[in-house]
């Protein structure tokens, strides 16, 4: 008797010792009934192509996409408002259905389909719990999410801190790329490769990219992942905010554009892609697909975006390339220019066509720089004077490649004011891309951007003195004739 | 009296309109444009000002204050300095030296050729039909299906789930992919032409429709004549809309 009733008390001790600040709320009522054929009916329309007609996550596009369509038998969910383990509410179903994940094929269905839709969907979903838990034990609780507190660098370096201090940078890495330690062999429920999250890319925060979301989504969890709730790792929600604040902090949407400019250095192009006139050159975003166009088709590339900067000088440009990679594997990189000045007929953006030829130049972590040329199919040529240089550090590969601005056989010549098609061609070595089986992109330009000539000036001063004149001019004929 | 607010109320109109047309209206007309636009205002606005003798000199007065001398010294100052700032500005928006990226006209449906090589054959486009219509509903909605899953397998990527042109793998083409449920792509058209331009994809595409940059992969290369066929029957179905057929053509006429 005695002896469980210390044990009792310990139990009790220990737990408030460890009491957690999570703020709970009853679950709120579902506002639509079931209609169980109007929910068949959109699911077999909308979902089962992904999620295949028994729920299975086995539908015809499954194979296509990564990360894979859910297996709803499990009744296993990411997104949700409640504690560790737990099912998700109908509002978080409905919630997760209307936004999507951002950064998987699953898209945000608010755009085609009605709130009553919706929610018959949820119901829907629901049916293919196969352990009749959404039955048995459904959710009673949620979890409040407070309003955020401001982003405030005091706020932000806190939580810089408790990264530090609860090994997030184990998984998510040191600067939150994506390159912890362990990041590399993880697996989830479903027995599928999973990767921590570069939090550097907003666009592909599944829960959201809000303060709140991220704060909401280490306080839950991801069930079914490698990604645990943190709520009793750090109980206090002042710190869960400051270390969601900190994440926020290292996210940045995509800048894209269709021009990429090269600014103009006087003396050397930095060889060191850290050097300061690199970080201060500007950069553009060029987003990537999977290469679905020609046999061996790629549907689940790794990459998503290359980062471009450009720099010339009266005898070289330079081009520097940077991709964020978890796991670095061996990586390469192609840029693509036509071989001649185009006008206004460009070589097809895959590799060129017969006729209109492309310049291929490459770097890659195993072999550095190599070029080719491709009509259709790549073929290799001489480097001439082609450099390149790369390297990885922190998550992140940083490559170079320096050619002169004046081209000779069958290079184009680049030139202050004058817009040269560019491509990017990028291949993971860690997801077995190779040859085709690459993220690409279309054509887009890039352009020397000429240092502004003083003639620039010429006409606005012109104007501007004409209007004076013009001025005094009206002035002194007005006054005159008022004093007459 | 209003009267002599004129030269004011002028001035805020013309205001007005510029932020009416810069801010209110999406997407964003282009500088050209917006351009032209403001100088009909401008001219709209004295026209209407000079119609009247006496409204035109109520408007013409704050300005004849200031060169005439009568006005504060303050307020001759500005004027006089801000009118050659403002002139000298004006040009340098026109002349300075922008680097926008070429403008590239593209024919979005241009004529399809007479004839095209289908798996090595030449095909006449006019004469091309959907053999897979006119079976029976229970029939058709098996093969309709069928170009489901093609078309999850193969186009969804690009063309989108609820086939609104933004698959995720969209927003790295440019062109973007066709939205299938906009009037103006396929429910437009012939199936006769869709047909040529699934075959062809971006390489059958004439010069005028810049066929170089078009990430609409050949299809004949991928898929036979009949999952082609099939893949249609889904894209009109899965959007909601018909082809465009002749008897159409001759029904609208007669109404
Ligand atoms: C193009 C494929 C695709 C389609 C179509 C699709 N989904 Fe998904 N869905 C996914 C993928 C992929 C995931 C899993 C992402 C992950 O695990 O991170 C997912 C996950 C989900 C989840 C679980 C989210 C979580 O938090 O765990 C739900 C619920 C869901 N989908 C519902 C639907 C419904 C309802 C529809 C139809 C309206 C639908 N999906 C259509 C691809 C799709
Ligand atoms: C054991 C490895 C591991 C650790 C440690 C870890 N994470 Fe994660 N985290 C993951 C994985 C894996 C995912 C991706 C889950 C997925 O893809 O569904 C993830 C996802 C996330 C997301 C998801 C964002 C979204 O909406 O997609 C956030 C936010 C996050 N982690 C924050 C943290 C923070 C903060 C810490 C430290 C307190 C942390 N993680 C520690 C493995 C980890
Ligand atoms: C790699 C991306 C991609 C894939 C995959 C793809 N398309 Fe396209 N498609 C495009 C792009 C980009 C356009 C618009 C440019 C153009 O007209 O060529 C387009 C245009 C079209 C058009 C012309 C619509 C119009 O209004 O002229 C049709 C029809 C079409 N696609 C059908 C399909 C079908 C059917 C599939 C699958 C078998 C498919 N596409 C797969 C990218 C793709």
């Amino acid at each position: 008797m005695r002896a469980t009733n210390v044990l009792l008390l310990l139990v009790l001790l220990t737990s408030s010792a460890f009491a957690v600040d999570v703020k709970m709320e009853p679950v709120k009522p579902t506002p639509v009934t079931a209609n169980t054929q109007l929910g068949k009916k959109l699911y077999d329309r909308y979902c089962s192509q992904c999620h295949g007609n028994e729920g299975k996550g086995d539908g015809p596009a499954a194979e296509f996409v990564y990360p894979r369509p859910r297996d709803f038998t499990m009744a296993i969910f990411k997104v949700r408002t409640t504690l560790s383990g737990q099912l998700p509410t109908d509002h978080d179903l409905f919630h997760l259905i209307s936004e999507g994940l951002p950064g998987t094929s699953m898209p945000a269905w608010k755009k085609f389909l009605t709130v009553n839709e919706r929610w018959q969907l949820v119901h829907h979903v629901k049916t293919f719990d196969s352990l009749g838990l959404f039955k048995e034990e459904p959710v009673k609780e949620q979890v409040v999410i407070d309003t955020a507190p401001k982003m405030t660098d005091a706020l932000i370096a806190k939580g810089a801190g408790l990264y530090q201090q609860k090994k997030c940078g184990q998984c998510h890495g040191s600067q939150g790329r994506g390159d912890g330690a362990s990041a590399a062999g993880m697996k989830d429920e479903w027995g599928e490769l999973i990767r921590p999250v570069n939090f550097t890319k907003s666009w592909r925060f599944r829960g959201g990219d809000r303060i709140e979301d991220i704060y909401r989504t280490f306080t839950t969890g991801f069930n079914g992942t490698p990604m645990p709730s943190f709520v009793d790792a750090i109980p206090a929600a002042d710190d869960r905010w400051a270390l969601a604040a900190f994440v926020k902090s290292l996210a940045r949407p995509q800048k894209n554009a269709q021009v990429l400019k090269a600014s103009f250095v006087k003396g050397e192009i930095p060889v060191d892609p850290y050097a300061k006139e690199w970080e201060g050159a500007e950069f553009v975003d060029f987003p990537l697909a999977g290469q679905i166009i020609q046999e061996p088709r790629w549907f689940k590339p790794m990459h998503d975006v290359i980062t471009a900067r450009a720099l010339y000088n009266d005898r070289e440009i330079a081009f520097l390339l940077e991709w964020d990679d978890g796991i670095q594997g061996a990586d390469s990189v192609t840029v693509q220019l036509p071989t001649t000045d185009t006008g206004n007929v460009k070589p097809y953006f895959l590799l060129g066509n017969k006729g209109h030829p492309v310049d291929l130049w490459q770097w890659s972590a195993k072999e550095g720089g190599s070029r080719m040329t491709a009509t259709g199919a790549a073929t290799p040529r001489e480097l001439g004077n082609l450099i390149g240089e790369g390297g990885y550090k922190d998550g992140q590969y940083r490559v170079l490649l320096r050619r002169s601005l004046k081209g000779g056989e069958n290079e184009v010549s680049f030139e202050p004011g004058k817009f040269t098609p560019i491509a990017f061609h990028l291949r993971d070595g860690d997801n077995g891309e190779e040859g085709m089986k690459m993220s690409l992109s279309t054509w887009y330009a890039v352009l020397p951007e000429p240092t502004m000539p003083l003639t620039v000036w010429l006409w606005p001063f012109g104007i501007g003195f004409l209007a004076l004149g013009g001025e005094f001019w009206l002035l002194r004929r007005m006054r005159r004739k008022c004093r007459k | 009296m209003m009267r002599r607010w004129t030269f004011y109320i002028a001035l805020v109109v013309c205001l007005g309109f510029f932020v009416g047309l810069k801010f209110g209206i999406h997407p964003p007309i282009p500088a050209s444009v917006l351009m032209i636009y403001m100088v009909l205002a401008t001219l709209g606005i004295l026209l209407f000002v000079a119609a009247n003798e006496e409204r035109f000199a109520a408007f013409l007065e704050p300005l004849k204050s200031v060169f005439e001398g009568r006005a504060p010294k303050v307020v001759q100052v500005l004027v006089l300095v801000a009118i050659p700032l403002l002139a000298g500005w004006g040009t340098w928006l026109r002349t300075s030296p922008t680097w926008d990226a070429p403008f590239e006209p593209r024919v979005v449906h241009p004529e399809p050729p007479s004839t095209f090589n289908l798996h090595g054959f030449p095909t006449e486009t006019a004469k091309l039909k959907n053999p897979l219509r006119g079976v029976d509903p229970a029939q058709l909605e098996k093969l309709t299906n069928e170009g489901k899953t093609i078309y999850y397998q193969n186009c969804f990527f690009c063309h989108g789930d609820a086939l609104a042109g933004d698959g995720h793998f969209a927003n790295a083409f440019s062109p973007i992919p066709a939205n299938f449920r906009d009037v103006g792509t396929i429910s437009m058209l012939q199936e006769s032409f869709v047909f040529w331009r699934v075959a062809t994809g971006g390489p059958g595409l004439p010069k005028g429709a810049t066929p170089w940059i078009s990430a609409m992969p050949v299809w004949q290369n991928l898929l036979t004549e009949e999952e082609i066929w099939k893949v249609i029957l889904y894209i009109y179905e899965g959007s909601g809309s018909t082809p465009r057929t002749w008897d159409e053509e001759v029904s609208h006429a007669g109404h």
